[in-house]
């Protein structure tokens, strides 16, 4: 049996029975706990003496004591070990401790540290879902900011359309202005010519005026002078043949007084061709005095005077509403006259025919018309219409100068207005007149 | 020769309308005195009492003058402007005879006082006519005030 002592501090106690021998030994630690109980063989010594006994008694008490300083020496090699140990485990539980306390700051610091990360995680919580806000607004920003982008693109392209549009536009404006520069010297030379030309007008001008003053001025005494000296002789041949006539006709036969009646006849007519070629050349020199014309008025005066009563012989007259005119309205007056008076004389040689007067308008001119329904007059001569002392029909046949038309004629013409006519020989003319609206004044 | 109460003062140059015009007068019955001159200057001298007829008497005057517009030397417009701007002159009637309405002549013998204008007619009928009427207006049916 082998005992290991781990500690030499050890009791032993001897168990003794009955008889009084040794049967066990008790093996007892510091602390009074039984560490090992140790059976004493029993010898039959029955017949052996004491001492016999003890002897066997110490042999064996040796050996177990030797056994017991082995074991001891176990122990104690256990024992070092153990305190090894023991110090090892020390030094391991010291730097335990140091561990520990190292760990436990550490601890602490990691607390605070987590405290303090607690706090920062808070704050950066709260500025997380501050940033969060902001990045809400500013994704709404930046959508909008995105949307202004666009537009502002599309507007800067549109601008660059513009901007090329325009610098087409200037350039071609350049171009004009250069242009312009160019025929505005060319203007401006133009005009230095025209000025130039101009002052040579106006000289030539004054001169053609003076000289058509004196012209008129000659013309003005021509036809004073004409008028005065050859209407004189002319009533004198006309008056002394009425006095022969009045006084000595009775001295005459037949074929006389119709010699008489030709004289005072031609010499009436030559007065009255002066008369209208006095008329006619006036007419050149007369200022026209343009005004608004009633026609209607001025025609009924104009039929007053031609037509003082209606008769049988007279024709019909057929009248529309004239529109107004703008003209000088004696000479206007004058016109009618001749045309009515016309339509009348040619009408003569037939019965029951009618004389149409009327208008039509258009633009800015009003052509008035006076329409007969007797002899006319063929278009192959119409040339001659309207020339001064040009007659179309025999002196027996319609009497007259020659000059109405021309008169006519001449009227309108420095009315600015024109004068033609249509007609059928023997059925009838119609004559057209044209003058400036009444607006145009 | 007699200058006393002529009565018409006729100043015609042309001998020819002299005559008809006096015998237009004559026939229509107007047998009042008549003096015919010849020229605008005797007429002058006939009214301020000058040369052959410096010994009229200047408060004699006629009752119508007729007056030829176109004469040589002073015209009728002169003779018509003296009269109408002499005060003691100027109220007898003057009647202006002319060949025709060519020119300035009518209106400057309305504008000088003229009271009546004739263009003598070439035809010896109207000529009569107006001669007549001209008689009959200023010497009967035209009184002289006062």
């Amino acid at each position: 049996m082998l005992i290991v002592l781990l500690n030499i501090n050890l009791e032993i106690l001897s168990i003794k029975n009955a008889a009084g021998r040794n049967i066990m030994l008790a093996l007892y630690n510091t602390n009074s706990i039984c560490l090992q109980l140790i059976y004493l063989p029993l010898h039959r010594t029955t017949d052996k003496t004491d001492s016999e006994e003890l002897i066997i008694a110490n042999r064996e008490i040796a050996f177990q004591n030797e056994e017991k300083e082995n074991r001891a020496a176990e122990l104690a090699i256990a024992n070092k070990e153990l305190a090894f140990q023991h110090e090892e485990k020390e030094k391991r539980a010291s730097e335990l401790v140091i561990a520990n306390q190292e760990l436990i700051y550490q601890n602490r610091e990691k607390e605070e540290r987590a405290a303090e990360l607690a706090i920062a995680n808070k704050e950066l919580a709260f500025q997380n879902e501050e940033k969060e806000k902001r990045a809400s607004e500013l994704v709404i920003a930046n959508q909008e900011l995105i949307y202004q982008n666009r537009e502002k693109e599309e507007r800067a392209a549109e601008l660059v359309i513009a901007n090329k549009e325009l610098a087409f536009q200037n350039e071609e404006k350049e171009k004009r202005a250069k242009e312009l520069l160019t025929a505005n010297r060319e203007l401006q030379e133009a005009q230095e010519d025209i000025r130039m030309l101009n002052e040579e007008l106006e000289q030539k001008v004054i001169e053609r005026t003076a000289q058509l003053v004196e012209a008129n001025k000659e013309l003005e005494s021509f036809s004073y002078s004409v008028s005065h000296d050859l209407r004189a002789p002319i009533r004198a041949i006309n008056g002394y043949t009425k006095i022969i006539d009045e006084d000595y006709g009775d001295r005459f036969d037949l074929e006389g007084k119709l010699v008489l009646q030709s004289i005072i006849d031609n010499s009436k007519k030559m007065g009255r061709l002066i008369d209208d070629l006095l008329a006619f050349s006036k007419l050149g020199r007369k200022e026209v005095a343009f005004a608004q014309l009633d026609m209607n008025d001025l025609l009924e005066t104009v039929l007053r005077e031609l037509v003082p009563v209606e008769n049988e012989s007279m024709p019909k007259f057929n009248i529309s509403l004239l529109p107004e005119a703008k003209g000088d309205k004696s000479l206007i007056k004058q016109v009618w006259i001749n045309l009515i008076s016309n339509a009348i004389k040619y009408s003569g040689q037939k019965k029951n025919t009618t004389i149409q007067i009327g208008a039509t308008s258009e633009n800015n001119m009003v052509t008035y018309y006076v329409k007969d329904e007797g002899a006319g007059f063929d278009m192959q001569y119409y040339d001659k219409l309207f020339g001064v002392f040009q007659r179309l029909h025999a002196q027996e046949e319609f009497e007259g100068t020659g000059i109405g038309l021309a008169i006519v004629q001449k009227i309108i013409s420095r009315h600015n207005g024109a004068t033609w006519a249509e007609s059928i020989l023997n059925e009838g003319s119609c004559f057209y007149f044209s003058l400036q609206k009444a607006s145009y004044i | 020769m007699n200058y006393d109460n002529i009565e018409i003062l006729f100043v015609e140059d042309s001998k020819d309308d002299a005559n008809l015009t006096i015998r237009a007068l004559k026939k229509s019955g107007f047998t009042n005195k008549l003096h015919h001159l010849t020229n605008g200057a005797e007429a002058l001298d006939f009214f301020y009492c000058k040369g052959i007829y410096s010994s009229r008497n200047q408060n004699d005057l006629p009752k119508l003058i007729l007056l030829d517009v176109k004469m040589p030397k002073v015209s009728g417009i002169q003779v018509l402007e003296k009269i109408k701007s002499d005060p003691h002159l100027r109220s007898i009637p003057v009647v202006m005879l002319t060949s025709s309405n060519e020119g300035p002549d009518i209106e400057k013998c309305f504008a000088l006082g003229a009271n009546s204008y004739i263009v003598k007619p070439v035809d010896s009928d109207n000529f009569f006519n107006a001669i007549r009427e001209i008689g009959l207006y200023w010497m009967v049916l035209n009184k002289l005030p006062g």
